[in-house]
């Protein structure tokens, strides 16, 4: 029984359309593993000699235990946004002949085979062995390695049983962000030592084996809390997860924007009552703030590249984000459209109106930093014509290529479902086009000539669009078919 | 109303559907019955353009249905659920389609009174997105949006399958009240011969992608028809008045 029920396990993870499917993406999702590994691999050999530099008189090992919680609370975090549930597979087997517990610990069991749970070895292996092996015996090593272990495996369930009660809660997300950051609080104003108090158990068990006892009751309780739910929640409801009523807003007023109204406010409704659009959506609002990190003077003035770079992330995340995807949002329902009353040149343009209304707000949103530097309003200003002249239109270009259907309903954290070389290939022209475009141009006109150059072509995009929107009009109908039967078999 | 001229769809040489001829007239409610994967809604998705031919063409109202987009003005269709927007609700889908249709809320209103009893008082007025609903009420709204806008043509695959005995009853009368009201030509799918003959004035069965029978309806229609699936072909020929 077991057996079988691991085998449909691998047979999901190889056969899911996110594995394997694209090559573009296998390569990506093995560089970005490899590049973390590595970074974590770094690390381990890294912080014994940041310690050994900074607190040359101190037990290293107990340093580095005094920092272990701060590592968990990231962590905690990270895995938070980036881990998913492991309830996909649930539904064939819940009307089969197995019992509900087993089905629980499968599920459980099956969670741990997340990048999350591996990549922490990294940085522990290295350290256990330059660290504390070098300072402790074999068996105090190995009672302190063990320990950390179960600590991970704690911070694993802990985060399965929180999302799982965040899911129930729609305000759950944000009461764990409130419990987290009053803890943090209590921390950092050292009103009580949680980092302290965490790190001095495990120089308990440097001190004393024995105590890595303690270190299962927390590992222990996350794993019944657990079990306890899936037992009492192994229903088809765990899967499907229907709208509650109150939360249908009404976006009906939209469609009085004339001719493109309707479209628009499909695409609206589309972003905000489906969780992956909504997520990217989201996303790109926290961009904003991404100026508050790099438009930093650190005293000859803020080199231009930065504006161009902040610029062009804060202005047109939103169309690069919802973009690189377009037309597949639509997928669902794609030949539907197709058959209906309007003309594939409304499609786009609403789409394309659409675009520029946000990059718009989001320019007049990223206008007070000029507060910390008057020239970003000018660099601002040629990026968003930038965007919407040449950025856009490359968007269409790339997007008469789409070739996946887009699963609405999946936060879009790290969810490469529906990604191609496509996709992934757009990102270049949109982000390193116009910073390359500067930098070249720089050399020869200056930096005012090239700011000029970028506006100069944005303008000229915005001109000849109506000549484009021919081309993408005729360029989108030769390959309607091709898209309505892509999405229908991916 | 729609002509079909030696249409073939092929796919790795494997032909799946072989239409010589085929005429479908203003008014007609034409049924097309067959096993599964005799070809019907590849025939469906031939006539919406949703699939190119591998050869021939279809003229609907004139208009090369391959070349130009100007049928899309006087076509409603419902294919499968894939036809509604599952993020909307009933009520705004019907908005969004009727504002495709250029209808304004009166016409809008005046349609959809239509199928009250149809609805059942499950599809208006609810606060519920339309992936919510149950697979039947799904294609409720999806039928009811296809006729919307008073079509000439309107394209139905299976849109008595899944609803409940009550509902196909009603559906039954529904296409029939539209085609006596407005001339609709309808074109319908099902593999309840029931349905298909009460409701059709035209039956035709595809085999293998070929049209084996194409008879209009008679007393005897739904017995031939049986006598077909079941395998007791007789050697007589149709008689056709």
């Amino acid at each position: 029984m077991n057996h079988s029920l691991n085998s449909i396990a691998w047979k999901e993870v190889t056969r899911s359309s996110a594995f394997g499917k694209s090559v573009a993406t296998t390569i990506m999702l093995g560089f970005l593993g490899l590049y973390f590994a590595i970074n974590f691999l770094a690390l381990g050999f890294l912080i014994p000699k940041i310690i050994a530099e900074n607190f040359p008189d101190a037990n290293p090992v107990q340093i580095f235990n005094s920092y272990l919680l701060v590592y968990f609370a990231f962590d905690l975090l990270f895995r938070q946004v980036m881990q998913s549930l492991p309830t996909i597979s649930l539904k064939p087997l819940l009307i089969l002949n197995i019992r509900r517990n087993r089905i629980a610990r499968y599920l459980l069991l099956r969670s741990l085979f997340h990048f999350f749970n591996f990549l922490p070895y990294f940085l522990l292996v290295p350290i256990t062995f330059s660290l504390v092996a070098a300072n402790y015996t074999a068996a105090v090593t190995f009672a302190w390695f063990v320990g950390i272990v179960l600590m991970i495996f704690a911070s694993h369930f802990l985060t399965i049983w929180l999302k799982w009660w965040m899911n129930k809660r729609g305000y759950g997300f944000y009461i764990f962000l409130c419990v987290f950051l009053s803890l943090y609080g209590l921390n950092y104003f050292r009103i009580i030592d949680l980092t302290g108090l965490f790190g001095s158990y495990f120089d308990l068990i440097l001190a004393n084996p024995m105590w890595l006892v303690v270190a299962v009751i927390p590992l222990i309780g996350t794993i019944l809390l657990n079990y306890k739910y899936l037992l009492s929640n192994l229903y088809l409801n765990l899967v499907e997860k229907k709208q509650k009523d109150s939360t249908i807003r009404d976006f009906s007023w939209m469609s009085r924007l004339g001719e493109y109204g309707k479209f628009i406010s499909l695409e609206v409704r589309m972003i905000w009552r489906n969780k992956r659009p909504r997520t990217s959506f989201l996303m790109t609002i926290l961009f904003l703030f991404y100026g508050l990190l790099i438009y930093k003077d650190s005293g000859n003035g803020i080199p231009d590249f930065m504006f161009i770079l902040g610029g062009l992330l804060m202005i047109s995340m939103f169309s690069i984000s919802l973009g690189q995807f377009f037309p597949a949002w639509h997928s669902n329902y794609f030949a539907m459209l197709m058959t209906q009353n309007f003309k594939m040149k409304q499609f786009l343009k609403s789409f394309y109106y659409m675009n520029v209304a946000f990059s718009f707000v989001y320019y007049l949103l990223t206008l007070p930093y000029m507060l910390i530097d008057t020239r970003i309003g000018y660099y601002h200003s040629a990026m968003l014509l930038y965007h919407i002249g040449v950025n856009m239109n490359l968007i269409f270009l790339f997007g008469k290529n789409s070739k996946r259907a887009l699963d609405l309903s999946s936060s879009s954290m790290f969810n490469y479902q529906g990604m191609g070389a496509a996709q992934w290939l757009i990102t270049f022209p949109l982000l390193l086009g116009p910073m390359l475009i500067y930098l070249l141009s720089k050399q020869v006109l200056g930096a005012h000539g090239a700011l000029l150059l970028l506006g100069g072509l944005g303008l000229v995009g915005i001109m000849l669009q109506p000549q484009l929107f021919k081309y993408f009009t005729k360029a989108y109908l030769q390959q309607k078919h091709r898209l309505i039967k892509d999405y229908k078999n991916s | 109303m729609i002509e079909i001229n030696s249409l073939i769809k092929a796919y790795n040489k494997e032909i799946v559907l072989n239409i010589p001829e085929l005429t479908i007239h203003q008014g007609e409610v034409f049924g097309l019955v067959g096993n599964n994967g005799a070809g019907k809604t590849t025939l469906f998705n031939l006539l919406l353009d949703l699939i190119v031919p591998s050869k021939g063409f279809v003229v609907s109202n004139q208009i090369k249905v391959q070349e130009s987009e100007d049928w899309k003005a006087f076509t409603g269709a419902f294919i499968d659920e894939s036809f509604t927007i599952g993020y909307l609700t009933a009520d705004e889908y019907f908005g969004f389609i009727a504002e495709l249709r250029e209808m304004n809320q009166a016409d809008l209103d005046q349609h959809l009174n239509r199928y009250t009893d149809f609805f059942n008082g499950e599809i208006r007025g609810k606060k519920k997105f339309i992936r919510d609903l149950s697979k039947g009420n799904q294609k409720k709204v999806g039928i009811a949006a296809a006729m919307m806008g008073n079509p000439e043509v309107v394209i139905l695959d299976e849109p008595f399958a899944n609803l409940d005995p009550g509902s196909q009853f009603k559906l039954r009368q529904l296409i029939k009240d539209q085609t006596a009201d407005f001339g609709t030509t309808f074109l319908i799918s099902s593999h309840n011969l029931d349905n298909i003959t009460d409701v059709c004035s035209r039956i035709v069965i595809l085999e293998k992608g070929q049209v084996v029978k194409d008879v209009p309806k008679t007393a005897t229609t739904l017995k031939e028809i049986e006598a077909f699936f079941t395998g007791v072909k007789e050697e007589v020929g149709f008689i056709i008045d």
